[in-house]
């Protein structure tokens, strides 16, 4: 018991120490993309930056306690680390050890051979290169090719196929060795059985390799450079081509080359998100100021980026050596966790080939001691093992899958993976991020303020008008104010795309005042001409307003209009006055009072609120020459006159809730995980019904009954609000509880570490957990996830890289396309397997009959691969088409651990009730066949040796006639082509029935999926194709039947489709009940 | 379901157990134990062992508190064992009704389809195991089992016997007997005597004691099948690979080594219960000795298949004479 504790334990703390992992390997992701950005990289960098921007302006900066705490929690399990793998301590060790963030500039110039102004010599840097090798990461031991090839040899049912190819060999080798008359029949089969499983393993290497390929796309690389002084000269060099010692100056959007120490600095800003997960730039210097060279500022890391600002530093580190190289290089062996539909998969294969052994080894024993050869009994165990395993149904799987991959892809939703196709069928919870994915990503005015009302703008992604009242002059005044106190401008050459569309260079907030004037006003930039500017102080965090002098486009008025805007408490203290329907008004307490009720409320809504004020200047203070001087502010920056708030949100974006409200109805939870304030978050999750309009948070209970929190019932309140410094103190326990607890969940303000443990947490619940995110820092939790969904278009390529699934459109709604999919896919494969599985039956029992009444062969090996591989693939596939049987997104997500892909309803309804109808079906027209030749049923019992005697070659019918072993051979071919026959035709009818579980056929339809038709036809049509067609090729072993024969087995493929009618019938009448539990597969 | 497990168990079960003392551990772990066994959720995290395993395993054997047999409990096994015998016992008086009217449609006295039962194949007598000859003349050991299957073979056609049960006929022409199908119908004597000397009645060990063994062939019998469409189907041998001299001189009993037109066609052996197929002798008077001769010897006539290399007993048959001193 105490040692499973302790096991226990130790569990613990390493999964700690895989969160480490897991996000090191999103960043050896991101390094590898990064390194090289790829063609489309300067549009995206703009977007990129103009996102930043929006974040860092809008939202209150990270709390810088917090990030601390992030990074000892790093340092935490670095330690764990340490602890569970002696060589990682000691490799991490050496990183601790790095002390060039101490040395002086010249001790470094000493210790590295160097000088700051003349750089390497370029034979010394060759020299250096020879020595430590390229400056890039070993990539991690991928698999090779031919390893995923031989696994695909092996893997499934393929094992199975070499025994028995190996068994015929064996028996050939033998027969050929007592010197029997037709050995070679083994030896084709084993070659046969070896051919089938090359080819299915060449065919599912393909379609995976195809999949790949579509990845591949993304990361096209093109290699990075470098600006180093060598020679004294600066040198454009290829990254890689970097040595210790070399010097080299960085700019903002450079990555960094390698780990630098930095002798010079000029504001320079770095991101260090794919090192420690923190999207706040951090400033670098010159000076050291930690011990601790991760936090230090003097050095900057390999694979990290410059946001601004330039440096020059000396490379300490190259390659693999590098802090990331060293931890890549550590980790770079971990794998992916299996999906869900691959864990249903292998335990389908195990079923099956448990089915296939025991049922396998079992009937050896019977042949054996009913005195049959070892070497007949080896041959029968192939003919079982063929006929067991559904050689082509991993096949069909896969095509499966990629039909329905692209299908999705069609809608948007890039799969990487498969398998993952099915995934978000499954997923029980989805953590989305906020930015981007719920909301449009880009600040948008909501509300305005002015004349003592809140009017609400139109915040529709295609918005070309504002329908709020615009005829009261405080709006002329204020939309003025909105013109000119901006510096955002639209970039040139954009004048036909729609105004929300274009790109606008400034800051989030000025770009979203800058379109909310444009779809307004019309022609802002031709305003803004009109009124020229003459002077402008931007904004800046200590006065925390922007303020710009313009003239006026009145050729009468002679007056300059200074205006103002910024943070509204700030603007109100400088004004005095206040516009009301277009007359300044003295500010007085009520009115101050109503300003104060407008900002709270929309700053209760979670938006952003601007305050807007001007003033004309005097014309006699300030006349047309006036010498405006922003430093010393020789005009008047208090006594303005207020004019009214505009308030800004990024808001969700117009298909989200109804996405949302679907995921609800799905039984799907999802959890908002996000860095922003807990205020906005709630604000946006209310509004896409993330948080639903009657549920109460703690708080909100609290607040109503006007209570402490602590005394609130918590599992009174169905939502709840975390923010990531509760969550930081939470043990696993807690947040299990409030997952557990709570259906409607927002997190605010998490970091990358708490995203991972949140996905963690809801694992632990034994969700399959969907996670959509872009950025670098999602990367971790979107590898964590069952299923990571990165953003196409926001989405940083490590996020893409991470992910499982790309949304090429960034939009939420097109997830729920992504579990209509998946689930529908699910069903289908059901299905399939359901379809595919039945006439293994029917090739089994002519094995086991034919062991134990002794009857000639009624089917032979090769003609049941024909059936498998041939006829049946293309129906199997069809049923992938199938349409959803009822709303399946009406339905709670399957439970991972009960639902399985195979369940016992399956395989037995398909196994012992159609597969056997089908047998006895195609039973019938063997006997048929063979009475209408001359052997009666009962003369057929036990005749095995004779029959398969060569010598006999007057072998008596029951009729008197004679026949050669050959015109016996023929007639058991054109048994085995009636047999072949009899269960393709039964196999329509079991197609047909596998169209629905539970609905009448005629419910869903026998038309609507025109697919199946093509597979009906393509199923007969081979079947004619291989018996008239190939009937001479005797080693096909087909004969040209009698076209009655195609006939015998009608009556029984309409009793299969009649019966399970009554199946279904029975289900949907008595739902509960004894049939409907052991009958719904 | 797990969420409410996870909610019932005491806290710190994950972070604080190995933090206290031993006592108190295992008091804590006995407690969640059976809880343990069965979350699925640690065991999906590999850490089950072969003790859990086993314990599962029992459990699904037999499970002493729901008293269920492989999940199921007497009655749920009652009932699927009454479903499963009603629906076979269907299914098989369904394949057996099939079966029966399939038979119905079927005569008894002439099969359906003759189509891959024709043209004729041929086999020899004697047959022992296969279709090598080989004995020493002077070692009857050798030749006996040969003799003995040639008399056991012919015993049916011995001319008491023959003359007993069949008729004699009008040879040179089909013995077509007209009337109801479900008449008997006679057959023609085929007498051991007409083969002279191959009929073992002169000499009993049919020329294997002089090294010039007889050789019996027969023609497949067919229903209705009338050889050689007039002209009675004749029978040659010749050394199939190989020098040609090595088979000098065969004799054929009867008449040429023609099987007469009057044995046939056959009617099919519920009327034509006593038919003798008819028989060509053929008597290897001088064979090359202490050699394995290969021959081939074939009917010969219209309608007769003879050379088709899948079935090397169509029309022909291959065996191998190996005599020595």
């Amino acid at each position: 018991m105490v040692k499973e504790a302790s096991e226990m334990g130790s569990t613990n703390s390493s999964s700690k120490a895989w969160h480490v992992v897991y996000k090191i390997i999103k960043i050896w992701n991101v390094m590898i993309i990064e390194a090289v950005p790829d063609v489309h990289h300067n549009t995206k960098t703009l977007f990129l930056l103009q996102k930043k921007s929006d974040v860092y302006s809008v939202e209150d900066l990270w709390d810088k306690r917090s990030r601390k705490t992030d990074i000892g929690d790093e340092e935490e399990k670095y330690k764990d680390l340490k602890g569970n793998k002696k060589k990682k301590a000691e490799d991490l060790k050496k990183e601790v050890e790095l002390d060039d963030h101490k040395l002086s500039a010249s001790e470094l110039e000493e210790k590295y051979g160097t000088s700051v102004n003349k750089g390497l010599s370029s034979a010394r840097a060759a020299e250096i290169l020879a020595r430590d090798g390229p400056n890039s990461l070993t990539p991690p031991k991928a698999t090779p090719e031919i390893v995923k090839f031989l696994k695909q040899m092996v893997g499934g049912f393929s094992i199975l196929l070499w025994i028995g190819a190996v068994f015929s060999w064996i028996s050939f080798g033998i027969q050929l060795a007592q010197g029997a008359e037709s050995p070679f029949d083994n030896l084709y089969l084993g070659v046969v059985l070896a051919l089938v499983v090359i080819l299915t393993g060449i065919f599912a290497y393909y379609q995976e390799a195809k999949s790949t390929n579509i990845m591949a796309s993304f990361s096209k690389m093109i290699p990075q450079q470098a600006l180093v002084i060598r020679d004294a000269e600066k040198k454009e060099l290829p990254a890689d081509q970097l040595v210790v010692g070399d010097i080299v100056e960085i700019k903002g959007g450079d990555r960094i080359p390698a780990d630098i120490r930095l002798i010079f600095t000029q504001g320079c800003k770095v991101d260090n998100s794919s090192l420690t997960g923190e999207s706040e730039p951090q400033s670098r210097s010159c000076d050291f100021t930690h011990e601790n060279p991760l936090e230090t500022r003097n050095i900057a890391f390999y694979s990290t980026t410059c946001v601004e600002g330039t440096a020059t530093g000396i490379v300490i580190n190259t390659g693999d050596r590098t802090v990331i190289g060293r931890i890549a290089s550590l980790t770079s062996g971990v794998g992916n966790e299996k999906t869900p539909i691959a864990i249903e998969i292998e335990h389908f294969v195990y079923l099956v080939a448990g089915v296939a052994i025991s049922i396998g080894v079992l009937f050896f024993i019977i042949s054996v001691s009913m005195r049959y050869k070892i070497l007949d009994s080896i041959i029968f165990l192939i003919g079982i093992i063929v006929a067991n395993v559904p050689e082509g149904l991993l096949a069909t799987v896969t095509v499966s899958l990629s039909l329905t991959a692209k299908r999705m892809a069609k809608k948007n939703c890039l799969v990487k993976n498969l398998e993952a196709v099915e995934t978000l069928g499954s997923t029980s919870i989805i953590c989305s991020d906020k930015t981007g994915t719920l909301t449009q990503n880009r600040m948008t005015v909501a509300h305005l303020w002015f004349d003592n009302q809140i009017y609400s703008a139109d915040t529709s992604e295609d918005q070309t008008t504002q329908p709020f009242d615009q005829s009261s002059p405080s709006w002329t005044a204020l939309s003025k104010i909105v013109t000119l106190c901006n510096r955002a401008e639209f970039r040139p050459g954009q004048e036909n795309l729609p105004i929300m569309k274009r790109v606008v260079v400034g800051d989030a907030s000025e770009t979203a005042l800058l379109k909310f004037a444009e779809v307004i006003l019309g022609d802002v930039m031709s305003i803004r001409a009109r009124n020229r500017k003459v002077a402008e102080i931007p904004f800046n965090s200590t006065n925390k307003f922007q303020l710009s002098i313009h003239e006026t486009d009145d050729p009468n008025d002679k007056r300059f209009l200074l205006v103002m805007k910024g943070a509204p408490e700030r603007i109100l203290e400088r004004c005095s006055t206040i516009m009301i329907n277009g007359k300044e008004e003295p500010l007085d307490s009520e009115k101050a009072e109503a300003f104060q009720t407008a900002y709270m409320e929309l700053g209760g809504l979670g938006e952003r609120v601007l305050g807007f004020c001007h003033l004309y200047l005097p014309e006699d203070e300030f006349p047309d020459t006036y010498p405006f001087d922003t430093d010393s502010m020789n005009f008047p920056t208090s006594n303005l006159c207020f004019v009214g708030l505009l308030s800004m949100i990024d808001p969700p974006r117009s298909t989200v809730p109804d996405a949302v409200s679907k995921c609800r109805s799905a039984g799907i939870k999802v959890i908002m995980v996000t860095g922003d304030h807990p205020i906005t978050a709630k604000a946006i999750a209310k509004s896409v019904g993330i948080i639903s309009a009657t549920s109460e948070t703690v708080e909100d209970i609290a607040k109503r009954l006007n209570i402490p929190v602590e005394q609130v019932n918590r599992r009174e309140a169905t939502a709840a609000v975390v923010n990531g410094m509760e969550l930081k103190d939470m043990s696993l326990q807690q947040l299990d509880e409030i997952l557990c607890n709570h259906s409607e969940i927002v997190f605010a303000r998490t970091s990358p570490q708490q995203k991972l443990i949140i996905v963690e947490g809801c694992q632990r619940q034994g969700a399959v957990v969907a996670v959509t995110g872009d950025g670098v820092n999602d990367s971790p939790a979107l590898k964590k996830a069952d299923i990571g969904i990165a953003m196409g278009i926001a989405g940083s390529d490590a996020a893409k890289n991470a992910a499982d699934m790309v949304l090429l459109d960034d939009n939420f709604a097109s997830i729920v396309t992504g579990v209509e999919e998946g689930r529908l896919i699910f069903d289908n494969l059901k299905k399939t397997i359901a379809y595919t599985l039945t006439k293994n039956i029917a090739e089994l029992c002519p094995f086991l009959i034919y062991i134990i009444a002794s009857i000639p062969m009624p089917i032979g090996t090769i003609t049941i691969l024909f059936i498998d591989l041939g006829t049946d693939i293309i129906p199997s596939v069809a049923l992938a088409y199938e349409k959803a049987e009822s709303d399946i997104m009406n339905r709670r997500p399957r439970n991972k651990r009960k639902d399985r892909l195979v369940n016992e309803q399956l395989a037995v309804y398909s196994y012992l009730q159609i597969g056997i109808m089908q047998s006895v079906g195609a039973f019938i027209t063997y006997f048929t066949v063979y009475a209408e030749q001359g052997f009666l049923p009962s003369t057929l019992l036990g005749v095995r040796v004779d029959w398969e005697n060569n010598a006999i070659n007057d072998f008596e019918d029951s009729y008197g006639q004679q026949w050669t072993k050959y015109q016996r051979m023929y007639l058991q071919w054109t048994g085995y082509t009636a047999f072949f026959v009899s269960i393709t035709i039964q196999q329509v009818a079991d197609l047909i029935i596998r169209k629905t579980r539970r609905n009448s056929i005629f419910q869903q339809g026998l038309f609507r999926n025109k697919v199946i038709w093509v597979g009906i036809f393509s199923q007969i049509g081979i079947a004619l194709i291989l018996t008239y067609g190939l009937g001479h090729v005797t080693a096909l072993n087909f004969t040209p039947l009698r076209f009655q024969y195609w006939f015998v087995a009608v009556p029984f493929a309409i009793l299969i489709w009649v019966y399970d009618e009554v199946r279904k019938l029975f289900i949907r009448r008595y739902p509960g009940s004894w049939w409907d539990k052991n009958m719904y597969y | 379901m797990p969420c409410l497990q996870r909610a019932q168990r005491p806290q710190g079960d994950v972070a604080g157990a190995h933090a206290r003392g031993p006592d108190e551990n295992k008091h804590e772990e006995k407690v969640q134990d059976p809880d343990r066994g069965e979350d699925d959720t640690k065991a999906e995290m590999g850490s089950k062992t072969w003790a859990d395993l086993a314990r599962e395993m029992k459990m699904f054997l037999w499970n002493p508190e729901e008293r269920t047999c492989l999940g199921r409990t007497a009655k749920s096994w009652g009932l699927i064992f009454l479903f499963y015998f009603i629906f076979y016992t269907c299914l098989a008086g369904m394949f057996a009704f099939c079966l029966y009217v399939m038979l119905l449609t079927l005569s008894p006295y002439t099969p359906r389809y003759r189509d891959r039962v024709s043209p004729p194949g041929v086999m020899i007598r004697p047959y022992l195991n296969g279709f090598t000859i080989a004995f020493n003349v002077s070692q009857p050991g050798t030749w006996q089992p040969y003799v003995d299957s040639m008399h056991h073979f012919l015993a049916a056609y011995d001319d008491k016997v023959q003359e007993e049960k069949n008729i004699e006929c009008i040879s040179g022409r089909y013995f077509i007997q007209g009337g109801n199908e479900s008449e008997e119908k006679k057959a023609c004597q085929f007498k051991r005597s007409l083969l002279q000397n191959c009929s073992g009645i002169e000499d009993p060990t049919f020329g294997y004691s002089k090294g010039q063994p007889c050789i019996l062939l027969k023609m497949n019998r067919i229903i209705g099948y009338r050889p050689g469409a007039g002209v009675p189907v004749s029978v040659d041998c010749k050394v199939q690979k190989g020098n040609e001299s090595n088979l000098r001189s065969v004799d054929f009993y009867p008449g040429n080594g023609t099987f007469d037109l009057m044995y046939y066609p056959y009617y099919g052996k519920l009327t034509h219960v006593n038919y003798t197929s008819p028989l060509v002798a053929m008597h290897f008077t001088d064979v090359k000795k202490n050699y394995m001769v290969p021959i081939q010897c074939s009917l010969n006539g219209k309608g007769i298949i003879n050379n088709v290399n899948s079935d090397r007993f169509l029309g022909r048959i291959i065996f191998t004479l190996s005599i020595g001193k």
